[in-house]
């Protein structure tokens, strides 16, 4: 495979889109990706660009890393090509690829600095991608993420997080008499949340929160769970 | 051994210090400033409800001692841009009490952004609202005590990170008197410390006129429903010719709020409200506005101290309701 192809293939990008420059001298440890649409044969290895990417239309998204490497992919936002892996949303710092792979590590509860840390991300772009979650302005159901039914303890009272019980109770259909001063807060909060969130991907997110907290007070929770198993 | 909250003097309040215990402690700004180096958070206040009850005193001050469990607490500052990590800071297991200075701009920071903290709501944060003497209002700021190294700021919050054995769990809850009205539905569509335009009933209208027009005792709260936490928010004031109202804390959009029924009996009440506890609180608050506005001086709430503040802390922050943190097997 020629080297050309096989970047290709590393960041996922595919016809008619194209890498038409590369640049490994923007930041240390960080190579910056130039993605168009083809318009003829690429040569960009060999120095004759094909295509281009519009400067006033360019947009900058961190990909998944190339080892230690940092890789920013650069393309025009377009409608046409918002569900690729290697692109993101306009104004948000995360490829929808980077993006799936911080919402794997937050459903297993990395912390956020962490996450920051292996990922070698800033905290303020990891806030910024948390916040367009949160306020419903991101979505992530252009790359679908694949939920482990192992994630959750099984000898726990606690349901699954894929269980129907979490969105019932963030989007307020069903209630429970809650004692849990922390926990009403919380769920005020993520309910605040649920009501601008659209896409079912951030929405499920939302449910492992939730889980996740009940999973952490189980012990204190007796009151609320006895009441949400007699939901179930 | 059962950790003490009481008002004390100051020679008694250093003698605390000296003896390396973990203190929590109130008091006028010219009594924390005799105090010696140590470890404790404290932040300024004279009102306090001690044994003897609701007491205004400048040359005494309020401690709380910390109990130890095992890993030492830690002590440390927080500005406006430090703030957010205050919850991804916190023990794993075991509590933070915090001290805001009132009207600084860690007050405003964390009173709107608190909510949306990384962590918020899964850590155990309970704190306090430092103030001022009414009389001293305008005169001096608010502050904050860093206690390992005396040091005082109105720009800063203090915190103490208390570990707890994993046998062992902190509980935050509140005593809040006020209920929600029968009256008219009120939201906002912004994050504010004030207010004017606003939906009444889902109709375009002036808080500032609403509450002028319809004679509202400024002195009951507006109560929002939180899964069943009544989370109060204040009215500072009201200003006709600006049409705008001004709150001790931030309204939210997205929430419904109402205006309190009222409180005839305050002590009473507050009595008939406290639940039953099966363990000792380790520390509380209550708000000065309770104080004022139910003429607390003298008399006391159940057996509940602590100092009397210009705002509370269960996690966000609170107006007009009393806080308070056991540690539960």
């Amino acid at each position: 495979m020629k080297a050309e192809d096989l970047l290709h293939k590393l960041l996922d990008i595919k016809a008619p889109w194209q890498i038409v420059n590369i640049r490994e001298d923007l930041g240390k440890q960080q190579v910056d990706v130039w993605v168009a649409h083809q318009t003829g044969k690429s040569r960009w290895l060999f120095g004759v660009k094909t295509t281009s990417v519009h400067e006033d239309k360019e947009h900058a998204w961190r990909h998944i890393n190339l080892g230690d490497t940092r890789c920013v992919i650069h393309a025009e936002a377009s409608h046409e090509s918002s569900a690729l892996p290697w692109r993101g949303e306009v104004g948000q710092p995360f490829t929808h690829a980077m993006s799936r792979v911080i919402v794997a590590m937050m459903r297993d509860g990395i912390r956020l600095q962490s996450i920051c840390a292996i990922l070698d991300i800033t905290v303020g772009d990891l806030w910024k991608f948390k916040h367009g979650m949160d306020s419903g302005k991101t979505g992530l159901t252009t790359v679908p993420t694949t939920a482990s039914a192992e994630e959750a303890g099984t000898e726990s009272r606690i349901p699954e997080p894929d269980s129907p019980v979490w969105p019932s109770l963030l989007d307020g259909s069903v209630n429970i008499d809650i004692r849990l001063l922390s926990l009403k807060l919380l769920l005020t909060r993520m309910r605040d949340q649920m009501r601008v969130i659209i896409d079912p991907e951030v929405r499920a997110l939302k449910c492992y929160e939730l889980q996740r907290f009940f999973a952490r007070y189980e012990k204190t929770l007796g009151h609320e769970l006895s009441q949400i198993e007699k939901l179930g | 051994m059962k950790a003490s909250a009481k008002l004390v003097s100051i020679s008694q309040a250093s003698d605390l210090i000296n003896s390396g215990k973990y203190l929590n402690i109130a008091g006028d700004e010219a009594a924390l400033t005799q105090l010696p180096k140590g470890n404790w958070i404290g932040g300024t206040i004279p009102y306090f409800m001690a044994d003897e009850g609701g007491t205004v005193s400048r040359d005494r001050v309020f401690v709380n001692e910390i109990e130890v469990f095992g890993d030492a607490p830690t002590i440390r500052f927080y500005d406006v841009e430090s703030l957010p990590q205050l919850c991804r800071n916190a023990p794993e297991n075991g509590y933070t009490i915090l001290v805001v200075p009132a009207f600084g701009p860690c007050h405003s920071a964390f009173a709107e952004n608190a909510p949306n903290y990384e962590e918020m709501y899964m850590k155990p944060l309970i704190g306090w609202v430092a103030g001022v003497h009414l009389d001293d209002l305008g005169k001096t700021t608010p502050k904050v005590v860093l206690g390992t190294t005396g040091e005082l700021s109105d720009q800063h919050v203090v915190a103490m990170d208390v570990p707890l054995p994993p046998a062992k769990f902190a509980h935050i809850d509140i005593v809040n008197l006020f209920q929600p009205s029968e009256g008219e539905a009120i939201t906002f569509d912004a994050t504010g410390f004030a207010a004017g335009n606003c939906l009444i009933n889902g109709k375009s209208a002036n808080l500032a006129d609403y509450l002028t027009t319809n004679k509202i005792d400024t002195r009951l709260p507006l109560v929002a429903d939180y899964c069943g936490a009544m989370i109060n928010v204040s009215i500072k004031s009201v200003d006709t010719a600006a049409k705008r109202v001004d709150f001790y804390a931030p309204v939210f959009p997205g929430v419904t709020y109402r205006i309190a029924a009222p409180v005839s009996d305050y002590v009473n009440g507050f009595q008939a409200a406290l639940p039953k506890l099966d363990t000792s609180i380790v520390f509380s608050c209550n708000c000065i506005l309770n104080f004022l506005y139910s003429d607390l001086e003298g008399k006391r709430t159940a057996n509940i101290t602590g100092p009397i503040t210009f705002g509370e802390i269960a996690y966000q922050l609170l107006n007009q309701t009393l806080v308070y943190l056991t540690i539960n097997e």
